[in-house]
């Protein structure tokens, strides 16, 4: 593995991305409205008083960790290795001497960056604006950022895998849509997880969607404790081990499969 | 006027022609305005299962607002979006330069830019708003009236006459500053009308008001149908309706008059 060359292009990238900015801001702006519109829904109907336990303070600590985070594990890369393999750039890719994977890695890191300095002026704004008494314990910092590893992590692999399903289908953006809308239903953005109804909660637990942006929050914010907080690990391994599984394989198998068209 | 609808005929034959060649995009796009329906209810029902009322909107209202959001968003994606797509979106006419042959038809260029693209598909997403919009109205205390359902239908006209006069305006400064896209920075904001303008803070309830009026196409059409709806209300959304139209049309000749052509 060419690593030096993987580090090259990482910077590359990024320095060309900075240039965009204007673009990249206002993909930003549009997906933090989602996790926006629900922070200041939920935090009006706890207004008067708390629901399920959570305060109107609770709720808006939450969602405004929650928009970080869901921007910092939000795979975008992963919407154009779809691209790539359709129009046959993927060709260009192949030829270079470091695995095509880094160029996905790059835009990543490139874009954390560019969004970042979207997302985070605005969430200081909005906590300005909306002046919540935050209530995090120090102790939860290090187990949150090693979760928000994983769910970056989790959430990556598990969208490479069905992009690289492309090898075999035109189709693959459609699947890359209804993983969004069931991180949407089960990650936490509609509600924090103690407020969804038992059958949901139930299917959430279970699933890698909350996993891969509500479990950080909730760690964060304290709302999962104790012997959960390790079950919720567990899981979160566990469901990365097989999205790194999975990936592998569709690799494997996908460039077998591969013929370029056109060029 | 008759030669009008008989040009709205062919652009929807034309489209429709088009779009037939790709019939795996149907599946796609079915199982996308499902995905759209199932998270937007599932999203009232979630907060409706904690809370009976939130400022004096309830599970029934609510869900009338998501129907006329989605009623508003598929006439939308029925002719007005990507109409005006291909005149001023991403790689739009504006921007290539195609609008010289567009120019030169011997049509009014509004009339010609708001219609001539037609998605079929939408038509699904009309039936899946006006099926909200029934299911919400049997979960409603009181029986509709003939008053409440003409109230609804003017708001729901005024409100769909403001988005397009928003939609046109955004298209309208694509000329002044070619590759912005206010239609993303639109779609952000018309987001924000999935629930009703009472559940913001007031700072954002004065901005979806008076400067991007997103708020009053869904939020006024609700309230009729709940018949929570002042007269008052319901005649200054049609004005705003009126002047913006008027407005966005003003805006609109001012911007084609601006263009010279891109192309070489």
């Amino acid at each position: 593995m060419n690593h030096r060359g993987g580090l090259a292009l990482i910077i590359a990238t990024w320095s060309s991305w900075l240039q965009y900015r204007g673009f990249f801001f206002l993909l930003a702006f549009g997906w933090m409205i989602p996790p926006l519109i629900y922070l200041l829904v939920w935090s009006t109907a706890a207004g008067e008083r708390a629901v399920a336990g959570l305060g109107r303070d609770d709720l808006i600590t939450y969602y405004l960790v929650l928009i970080l985070v869901n921007q910092l594990t939000y795979a975008q890369a992963n919407w154009t290795v779809g691209d790539l393999i359709h129009d046959g750039r993927m060709n260009v890719l192949l030829l270079r001497p470091i695995p095509p994977l880094y160029d996905a890695i790059a835009s990543e890191v490139a874009g954390k960056v560019v969004y970042l300095a979207f997302d985070l002026p605005v969430v200081a704004l909005l906590a300005v604006l909306l002046r919540p008494e935050v209530r995090i314990v120090p102790q939860a910092v290090l187990p949150f950022a090693l979760a928000l590893v994983l769910a970056w992590a989790l959430r990556f692999f598990w969208g490479y895998w069905l992009a690289l399903l492309a090898f075999w289908t035109t189709r693959s953006s459609a699947l890359l849509a209804a993983q969004d809308a069931l991180v949407f239903l089960l990650a936490g953005l509609v509600a924090p997880m103690a407020l969804l109804p038992a059958w949901l909660r139930g299917a959430a637990t279970l699933l890698p969607f909350r996993y891969m942006v509500g479990f950080p929050v909730e760690v964060l914010t304290g709302q999962v404790t104790g012997a959960a907080v390790a079950q919720g690990f567990a899981l979160q391994a566990g469901w990365l081990l097989v999205a790194l599984a999975l990936s592998a394989a569709a690799w494997r198998a996908g460039l077998r499969h591969y013929t370029a068209v056109g060029g | 006027m008759i030669r009008h609808m008989r040009l709205i005929g062919c652009f929807v034959q034309a489209s429709l022609q088009e779009e037939a060649a790709y019939p795996a995009n149907y599946w796609v796009g079915l199982a996308h305005s499902l995905l759209n329906l199932v998270t937007g209810v599932l999203g009232i029902a979630v907060l409706f299962g904690q809370v009976e009322t939130v400022r004096g909107w309830d599970f029934a209202a609510t869900l009338a607002l998501l129907g006329v959001y989605l009623t508003a968003g598929a006439l939308r994606g029925l002719f007005i979006g990507p109409s005006l797509d291909a005149l001023a979106g991403m790689d739009g006419e504006v921007w290539s330069g195609r609008l010289d042959f567009t120019l030169l038809r011997p049509v009014d260029i509004q009339f010609l830019a708001s219609f001539r693209r037609w998605r079929a598909l939408a038509l699904f997403d009309v039936l899946l708003g006006a099926g909200i919009l029934v299911v919400a109205v049997t979960q409603m205390q009181a029986a509709l009236g003939p008053d409440r359902l003409a109230a609804f239908l003017v708001a729901l006209a005024a409100g769909t006459v403001i988005l397009y006069a928003l939609l046109l305006a955004g298209a309208a400064l694509v000329f002044w500053s070619p590759g912005t896209l206010f239609t993303w920075i639109f779609d952000g904001l018309f987001q924000l009308a999935r629930y009703p303008l009472g559940l913001y803070p007031g700072w954002l309830r004065l901005v979806l008001t008076w400067i991007v009026p997103v708020g009053v196409i869904t939020t006024i059409p609700a309230e009729a149908l709940a018949g929570t709806l002042s007269p008052g209300a319901l005649a200054g959304s049609a004005g705003l309706a009126a002047v913006l139209f008027v407005a966005a049309s003003a805006l609109f000749r001012q911007a084609v008059r601006r263009y010279e052509g891109a192309s070489s």
